[in-house]
């Protein structure tokens, strides 16, 4: 089980999908039910009902402050501790509530892996942090660890710049290739489903292009949620858009019948850069 | 141009009076040094590391051995307390369901013992530990005093160095699903650890300073630090410096001297220490 973790780039959608055999696993790898969430007396979501498919990319577009990042880190739970925090509804993956008793927050997050906006590599060296996750849920053991940093790396397209500098700090990199490295990172633990929020905005025309690139070759092995701001990527790496607007879910829609017929007033401003 | 003109005098006059500031801290510190340094070298013998105390002459093994006991006494004590009390005050009472920092009973204390004047309490480790446990002058009665002197000095630094912690390791680390307690063993007290090694490394060297609460707990031996926690007195270099000072010899005087030295040695030693660790961490990160 460890070796197949390693072996095959995405074993846990390959693994379970075996594991399961032929009973069909539900098409929505997750599901947002008339989700409505506070912090405090603070609404900030409401009524969210978003299903995610397999293995597509997703965009979530929206003005600034409209709660994408807020519906994004519920997808993980990492809401959860914020003070104040309160939710009526429910998010279901595979079926099951992110919320159910029996449910285990970190393999949780394992599965779900999330990218931050700033590339966050941790204070240790290259070689350390691609394998940090896989140390922490004993995924492999020591002697492969070497090996799941290349295979990570190389799939990445990290290697050849960093090959030579496995223990050095990770600060010393550019931005990019930090943000790249932080995607090997959450790689490694073999996630199903990645959540990534603006991964880009911080990020030169080329980073941008090179983790562009990355993530349109990861789906459909994986299945992406991304932020942006730039309605240009989400146009180019999306299969399907949705539009916040002030907490609501207020279009979703493949995203190119989104960007050529928006169904909503509010949609079809946003996209035609009026509003936001 | 006027203004060009007083911007000028404006920076001058900032400039002078941090001038100032300056040589008011490290004025009287390069003095202490310098009238050490000057009253002990001339004499100096360095056959006083290896010869014990004879009243009040002879040399000071016995004393050197003795503070060297107690440092290492006291960072252990003090070090795995005060660390441990730093990291619940950062980390364990963080989450409070208002939000608000937890933890506010135990800082409450901390802050008030750190008020204590060292002569307080090293009375109260005498009338405790030495008469009232019958104890006696003993390296315990000390350790524990000096600990509880410093303690919240070092709680106090490895609380501040874990709160610099950025957030985005945090977030990092838990959007991974690591367990608190990994997280904080391979990542926070990593990035955490120049701020508390400086803060306990300080710690100690205030504790190698203390004449006080030594007096009344430790007492004070001639001889090498015996293997007892209790019922033995120990020497200290503080001893000699405050003691044989008043002394009519001149053995006496010079014993006080050389002790004063090894003390600023010992002190910047650590200071030096504390320095490079902080040092090197900023060239690895
Ligand atoms: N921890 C929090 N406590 C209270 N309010 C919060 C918290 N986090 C976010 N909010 C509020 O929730 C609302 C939505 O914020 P969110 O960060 O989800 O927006 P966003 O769509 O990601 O915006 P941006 O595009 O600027 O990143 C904002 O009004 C914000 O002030
Ligand atoms: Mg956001």
């Amino acid at each position: 089980m460890d070796l197949d973790k390693i072996e095959a780039p995405h074993a846990g959608a390959s693994l379970a999908s075996l594991v399961d055999g032929d009973v069909p696993r539900p098409r929505n790898v997750l599901r947002s039910k008339d989700l409505s969430l506070r912090f405090a007396s603070k609404t900030i979501l409401t009524g969210i009902d978003l299903p995610i498919r397999r293995g597509s990319i997703t965009a979530l577009i929206g003005p600034t402050g409209s709660g994408k990042t807020t519906f994004l880190r519920t997808l993980n739970r990492m809401n959860d501790k914020v003070p104040g925090f309160a939710h009526t509804g429910d998010v279901l993956i595979d079926g099951e509530s992110l919320w159910a008793r029996h449910a285990d927050l970190l393999d949780l997050r394992r599965r779900v892996g999330m990218v931050f906006q700033r590339p966050n590599p941790f204070p240790m060296s290259i070689r350390d942090n691609v394998v940090a996750g896989v140390k922490a849920h004993r995924i492999a053991r020591r002697g492969q660890l070497d090996l799941i940093a290349e295979r990570r790396l190389q799939e990445v397209g990290l290697w050849d710049a960093v090959k030579d500098r496995l223990g050095d700090s990770p600060f010393r990199l550019s931005g990019g290739q930090q943000q790249l490295l932080c995607l090997a990172r959450a790689l490694a633990v073999g996630p199903d489903i990645l959540l990534l929020d603006e991964p880009t905005s911080s990020l030169d025309p080329m980073s941008t292009e090179a983790i562009e690139h990355l993530l349109s070759t990861l789906a459909p092995a994986l299945t992406l949620v991304v932020v942006t701001h730039n309605l240009a990527q989400a146009r180019r790496i999306s299969h399907e858009t949705v539009l916040f607007f002030d907490g609501t879910l207020v279009e979703h829609g493949p995203t190119a019948d989104l960007f050529a017929n928006p169904g909503d007033p509010r949609t079809q401003r946003y996209v035609s850069g009026r509003i936001g | 141009m006027p203004i060009l003109a007083r911007r000028r005098a404006i920076n001058g006059a900032f400039r002078a009076l941090s001038s100032l500031a300056l040589a008011a801290v490290v004025g009287p510190a390069a003095w202490i040094v310098i009238g050490v340094v000057a009253s002990a070298v001339p004499h100096w013998k360095w056959s006083v590391l290896t010869t014990p105390t004879q009243g009040a002459s002879g040399g000071l093994e016995g004393a050197i051995l003795g503070t060297l006991v107690i440092v290492v006494g006291v960072g252990i004590v003090a070090g795995g307390i005060g660390i441990l009390t730093g990291v619940h005050l950062a980390e364990t009472s963080r989450v409070r369901r208002d939000g608000r920092p937890g933890g506010g009973l135990l800082r409450g204390a901390s802050e008030v013992l750190s008020g204590f004047p060292s002569i307080v309490l090293g009375y109260v480790g005498y009338v405790a530990l030495v008469v009232g446990l019958h104890w006696q002058f003993s390296l315990l009665a000390a350790l524990i005093v000096l600990s509880v002197m410093v303690l919240p000095y070092i709680a106090k630094a490895t609380e501040v160095a874990l709160r610099q912690v950025p957030t985005s390791y945090r977030e990092g680390a838990e959007a991974l699903g690591m367990r608190t307690g990994f997280t904080l063993r391979r990542i926070v007290l990593k990035a955490a650890l120049p701020g508390i090694a400086t803060g306990v490394l300080v710690g100690l060297a205030i504790a190698v300073g203390e004449t006080a609460p030594l007096l009344y707990t430790a007492g004070w031996s001639p001889a090498n630090p015996k293997a007892a926690l209790i019922h033995q007195p120990i020497g200290y270099l503080t001893y000699p410096v405050w003691t044989f000072y008043d002394y009519p010899s001149a053995a006496a005087h010079q014993l006080s001297y050389d002790a004063a030295l090894l003390l600023v040695v010992l002190v910047v030693a650590l200071l030096a220490v504390a320095r490079v660790i902080v040092w090197r961490s900023q060239r690895h990160s």
